[in-house]
């Protein structure tokens, strides 16, 4: 090989290692920077740190404690449990309204704003963007799953007080093995939101509408709390993202029950590849020739 | 057009393919007799021991109450499987301050969900008001009052072989006679594991009004009404319930005759 050729050679290498790097790294620097650029953004992040306090503030002001839902019974003089009324609330409203927030509206808004054609014809492919920007919402996904429950159990406790919490079994649980059951109830809401995430990126890629990206898989988690809760048709819970929502129970039951938490993380690792693979062959397909 | 035709057909194809996973796996509910009858004695011991610490009553443990429970939803034709609030247990335990009447349990009723969690309240009489007083004198929450608790939806599910007699109770409060004079009594079967069945016999003073045998289904009421008219004058007739299946009152129970028939 003459020096020539090797020179060539080196500089397409160094041109492929170029655009490698320059891939799904800075595909997904810029996606995340738009997301920080972004109000709605910020405002969720904002909303999942500030409103638990005044949640709690308000629950643990009640009179009469919320006795319909679980844990809410010792809400107004336990903070764990109040903690934990308002994850049981989080589990099934806000968990899926607060991902679908970014993730429903993250490819939708190419289409909005007609800048598919800009974002594609510079060096990022089709493949590179999907991976980018699932992975920015993802990623923000956790960090609001985080941001809320360390606000929820701080200003729970802060508010409600850190007593011993009397588990789902009745029995007594330490204040200090409460706090940990508590900590690792909110973690284990990760699965859940990473899928209602997947969902919401399907949804945002297939409609290309923010509104629907959005606003779908906040009904959807209604239907499937609905449908999870007829009794006629049980068989289907453990195939509901809702079901994974509820499967820390076990947690604070005595002897402690994983059961439900396992097929949780199967059912939402089953949804989220599903989401995920629909909405990768969608735009594959896609023809982009207008925006 | 085309977009939502996909999605439609998409939409169906998932629900179709719950369904049928769902209809693979089995398709039993998971909210069964057996599972509520281990989990609330087990819940309610800890939150009666809870509640003995709060009176300072000695000599409660969850482990001492040795509660047992059987539980039944919706009545007897109904099998006993599935979420509702329709579910009944009954419930033994043994606390040397409190004891158990004379049929040997307390009712509670359960309102269980399709995940695994229930609400259950029981009879007042055994576990007391919403409020309690404490050692101290304070006013505190009763835990057992009104209480939650979540079972494992994979927990043992063979049957507990718990059984309680159901209580025959005399529902009516008075006599009223009828065109012919005779008097009839209200009897009450309430839930337990056989039903009820048993005689009856009725009394005005010395006068035997006559003895009618009853055999009823567990949740259910029966009028029983006897052949001998009442005597003139008679203000009030006892009725002495012996049952051959069940739990029926110690001791007669006397009603007063309504209506100026006398």
């Amino acid at each position: 090989m003459s020096a020539a050729e090797l020179l060539t050679d080196a500089g397409h290498v160094a041109a492929r290692d170029v655009v490698r790097h320059a891939g799904l790294g800075s595909t997904l620097r810029w996606e995340v920077r738009k997301l920080r650029a972004q109000l709605r953004t910020k405002a969720v992040l904002a909303a999942a740190v500030i409103m638990p306090i005044p949640v709690a503030v308000i629950i643990h002001g009640q009179s009469r404690p919320p006795k319909d839902s679980l844990f809410g019974r010792y809400s107004t003089e336990n903070g764990f449990a109040l903690a934990l009324l308002v994850l049981g609330f989080a589990a099934q409203w806000a968990i899926p309204l607060l991902t679908a927030i970014v993730a429903g509206d993250i490819f939708a808004s190419e289409d909005h704003h007609g800048t598919w054609k800009t974002v594609l014809t510079r060096s990022a492919g089709r493949g590179r963007v999907f991976w980018a920007k699932t992975i920015a919402a993802c990623g923000f996904a956790v960090l609001v799953l985080l941001l809320l429950s360390v606000s929820t159990i701080a200003s729970s406790v802060l508010v409600g007080g850190h007593q011993d919490l009397t588990g789902l079994t009745g029995q007594l649980i330490p204040s200090a093995t409460a706090l940990r059951l508590v900590a690792l109830s909110w973690v284990s809401l990760l699965p859940t939101i990473l899928a209602f995430t997947c969902l919401a990126l399907l949804l945002s890629v297939w409609s290309r509408n923010p509104s629907v990206g959005i606003a779908a898989p906040v009904v959807i988690a209604m239907v499937m709390q609905l449908v999870g809760g007829l009794g006629s048709i049980e068989a289907v819970r453990p195939f509901l993202l809702s079901t994974s929502a509820e499967a820390w129970h076990g947690l604070l039951a005595s002897p402690r029950f994983t059961g439900p938490l396992v097929e949780g993380v199967l059912a939402c690792a089953a949804w989220s590849v599903a989401c995920l693979t629909t909405a990768y062959l969608i735009l594959r397909r896609r023809d982009i020739t207008g925006g | 057009m085309r977009r939502s035709v996909t999605a439609l057909i998409t939409a169906v194809l998932v629900v179709v393919g719950l369904g049928i996973a769902a209809f693979a796996t089995g398709g039993d509910s998971t909210i069964t007799r057996a599972r509520i009858e281990r989990s609330l004695p087990q819940t309610f011991s800890n939150l009666y021991a809870q509640q003995a610490t709060l009176l300072g009553h000695q000599g409660v443990t969850p482990d001492s109450l040795q509660a047992t429970a059987m539980c039944d939803k919706h009545g007897p034709d109904v099998t006993d499987v599935g979420p509702g609030g329709d579910w009944i247990c009954l419930m033994s335990w043994k606390d040397p301050n409190v004891p158990m009447p004379p049929e040997g349990y307390g009712k509670f009723e359960l309102n269980v969900h399709s995940n695994g969690c229930y609400t259950a309240s029981g009879s007042t009489k055994l576990t007391g008001y919403l409020m309690i007083t404490d050692k101290r004198g304070r006013e505190v929450t009763n835990p057992v009052f009104e209480f939650d608790g979540c079972f494992d939806p994979s927990s043992d599910d063979t049957p507990t072989g718990n059984s309680f007699p159901s209580l025959v109770s005399i529902t009516s409060t008075s006599v009223t006679p009828d065109q012919q004079g005779r008097a009839s009594v209200q009897l009450g079967c309430g839930t337990g594991a056989d039903g009820c069945a048993g005689t009856v016999v009725a009394k005005a003073g010395a006068t035997v009004l006559g003895t009618q045998s009853f055999d009823m289904k567990e949740e259910s009421t029966k009028i029983l009404t006897f052949p001998t008219p009442l005597p003139a004058g008679t203000k009030e007739v006892a009725y002495t319930v012996t049952p051959s299946t069940g739990v029926g009152p110690s001791s007669p129970s006397t009603l007063p005759v309504q209506n100026g028939q006398s």
